[in-house]
């Protein structure tokens, strides 16, 4: 061996020369690629100079190589001796231009730097900011939120009062400083009569039946700021009066004047009539007890006066003067014995039989006799008769004359205008039998309601009614362990009040109504 | 930015040429080892320039397999850059006759005796053994970097 080839040395530098273009060509491919995708990058672009710079100087370099290598193998030294000097000054010139852009990297860097930190201020600065801004929005939308939580709470609170404003069956209104009423619900609308349109135009005046309330309301408001338990009559449209129960209570302005008032009225008229009802029955009570002692008392001297009166008449001739007297005394006593055995029925003293009946056939037994009467009246008779009813215990006899006292006053009440409408109906209520009789007459004046069922109580003119009638009733249907109401004028459900009177009666269905009759018995003293 | 660069790539070969000038007349001449002495400073131009990416990237401290390829980029290429060095030097210094081509270029070889200086050339002549890796690095290291620009959208995705 004479040497060492250099033919590695050769082809390395032919294949590695071809390899340095393409790597630095595809290297200088992603740079630019880089920096297109970032143009704004600095360093993608400071990579795209730097890999550009290297690729031309790999180029020059490799060109040249291979140029030498190919002119050495094809002989052709001159050639390259000639141009080699080019080769190298490109070669040169490349590589201090690709050093040139590296340290100028450095500037850059620091330029992106700054910038950067710039940038980083900003950023911070911005997320500040955004986070200002989210903090803004989560306040805003928890301050809609909780204007749309207090909101529905305020809807929820206003719907539960204005339904209980509306929905209260107690009349409920408001008034002003000049004691106009500015709205009212609408059970006061139904207790006054008054429309809803009629509001604007109703003062306290209006539905104040006594003035001088009116001053005691505005008084009383004024010194204590509320109204506690004021019983006082309101009228109505119509012109009936009904009593309430009223609590007020004054609206006060900023600057302590009264603005107005709320007030509450409670419809205390059925209440009234209720406790009226119980006074008269209390009453009645006392006066069958007198009536029983007066009747008792009574009765034995009119049974001597109608026996000496009877046996003087045996005495005497019939066509004297002396034997009409003692005819007019005899008449004269029966009918005191007769006002007498009243009285002892009222205060059930008179006997009686008890037994199962049926109300509806004493109904019919009593409309039977009645009816032609009735007819020539021109009233006419509707009966309602309920199927099933329940048997009562009781006296028929007495029952009978009940019904037949009752139909008698619907008659007269009706007689007067030239004839109407009588009602007769049976029905069960809540266990109990009902029976109510109405007419459509002129009804019952409202003075007169409690006074009804008062022994001698009458309006018809004298000597045409004892005033027992409906007295005796009461005794036979209490004695019967019932009870009997009146309502004058009728309130019906679907029409409202219309004239006329209705008694109602009830009574237990048999077998239940002995331990109540008892407890009756005990109530009006025998 | 650009008009700068451009300027320093015009000036420097001028300012190298000035620097490096042997006579101080109007016109100046430039031969003998000018060119080789031209050469070398740029190498070691390069070198330092290399240098100071290498020490800059580290300082930066910059993450991703991307930097990592250039920094061995920039060591290979630095230690080219003074195999290059050495190897021009190794050239100029190699006596005439040492390599014979008697047999065709391909054939070449390099004579005995082989001196130390004889060794050097024909190691520094293999100098494709770093610079062509070297730029497989910056090929690697810059199409890693274009990658990484997707990597956010596939981690979304």
């Amino acid at each position: 061996m004479t040497g060492l080839s250099l033919f590695p040395a050769i082809l390395l530098d032919i294949i590695g020369s071809a390899a340095n273009i393409i790597l630095s060509f595809l290297a200088w491919r992603y740079a630019r690629l880089l920096a297109k995708r970032q143009p704004d990058n600095f360093v993608w672009g400071y990579l795209h100079y730097v890999t550009f710079a290297i690729a031309a100087f790999a180029t020059s370099r490799a060109v040249g190589h291979l140029v030498k290598q190919f002119l050495f193998m094809a002989d052709r030294a001159d050639i390259w001796a000639a141009i080699s000097a080019y080769s190298g000054g490109f070669n040169s010139l490349f590589m201090i231009s690709v050093a040139a852009v590296m340290i100028f990297y450095h500037k850059g860097v620091q330029a992106y730097e700054a910038l950067e930190h710039e940038a980083g201020k900003l950023k911070t600065a911005n997320l500040d900011l955004a986070g200002a801004a989210r903090q803004l929005r989560d306040l805003n939308q928890n301050l809609e939120q909780k204007v749309e939580e207090r909101t529905e709470e305020l809807s929820q609170s206003e719907k539960k009062f204005r339904h209980l404003f509306s929905a209260s069956k107690d009349m409920v209104f408001f008034s002003d400083a000049d004691n106009r009423v500015v709205d009212m619900n609408d059970s006061g609308f139904e207790m006054l009569g008054y429309s809803r349109e009629e509001t604007s135009a109703l003062q306290l005046a209006d539905i104040f039946v006594d003035p001088t309330y009116i001053e005691t309301f505005a008084k009383r408001l004024t010194e204590d700021g509320y109204i506690k338990d004021l019983n006082v009559d309101l009228a109505c449209k119509d012109g009936k009066v009904i009593s309430v129960l009223l609590s007020a209570t004054a609206i006060i302005g900023e600057k302590g004047e009264i603005l107005g008032s709320e007030v509450i009225a409670k419809d205390l008229t059925r209440l009234k009539m209720m406790m009226e009802q119980l006074a008269s029955s209390e009453k009645m009570a006392s006066v069958g007890q007198i009536a029983a002692g007066v009747a008792h008392e009574i009765n034995t001297p009119l049974g001597i006066i109608l026996g000496y009166s009877q046996l003087l008449m045996d005495d005497v001739q019939e066509d004297s003067d002396a034997y009409q007297s003692l005819q007019v005394i005899e008449r004269q006593t029966k009918a005191s014995r007769k006002i007498v055995a009243d009285l002892l029925k009222f205060s059930r003293q008179s006997g009686s039989t008890r037994e199962e009946v049926d109300l509806n056939e004493i109904l019919a037994d009593v409309v039977a006799v009645t009816e032609h009467t009735l007819g020539l009246s021109n009233i006419a008779i509707h009966r309602q008769f309920a199927n099933g009813l329940p048997r009562v215990d009781g006296d028929p006899e007495k029952l009978r004359q009940v019904f037949v006292n009752l139909i008698n006053n619907a008659h007269h009440a009706m007689q007067d205008q030239g004839g109407g409408e009588l009602l007769l109906r049976t029905r069960i209520n809540s266990g109990d039998v009902m029976v109510e009789i109405r007419d459509s007459g002129h009804g019952i004046p409202e003075k007169h309601l409690a006074k009804i069922f008062d022994p001698f109580f009458t309006t018809k003119p004298v000597g045409q009614g004892t005033g027992l009638g409906l007295s005796v009733s009461y005794g036979i249907i209490h004695e019967n362990g019932g009870t009997i109401e009146v309502e004058s004028p009728v309130h019906d459900q679907d029409q409202g009040p219309i004239p006329g009177t209705l008694f109602r009666i009830r009574l237990p269905p048999s077998g239940t109504g002995k331990q109540q009759q008892m407890e009756n018995r005990s109530g009006i003293p025998a | 930015m650009k008009p700068n660069f451009l300027i320093i790539l015009a000036l420097t070969p001028i300012f190298m040429a000035v620097l490096f000038c042997r006579e101080a007349l109007a016109l100046q001449t430039h031969g003998g080892a000018e060119g080789v002495v031209v050469h070398q400073f740029a190498h070691f131009q390069y070198l330092g320039a290399l240098g100071y990416l290498l020490w800059d990237i580290r300082r930066s401290s910059f993450s991703g397999i991307g930097w990592i390829y250039l920094q061995r980029f920039c060591w290979l290429m630095m230690i080219w850059n003074g195999i290059a060095f050495i190897g021009h030097f190794a050239q100029v210094a190699l006596p005439d006759g040492s390599i014979s081509t008697e047999d065709g270029y391909l054939s070449a070889l390099l004579l005995l005796p082989f001196s130390f200086g004889k060794w050097v050339y024909y190691i520094t002549a293999l100098d494709h053994l770093l610079c062509t890796p070297a730029l497989f690095f910056l090929f690697l290291a810059m199409r890693s970097f274009y990658r990484s620009l997707d990597v956010p959208k596939k981690e979304q995705t």
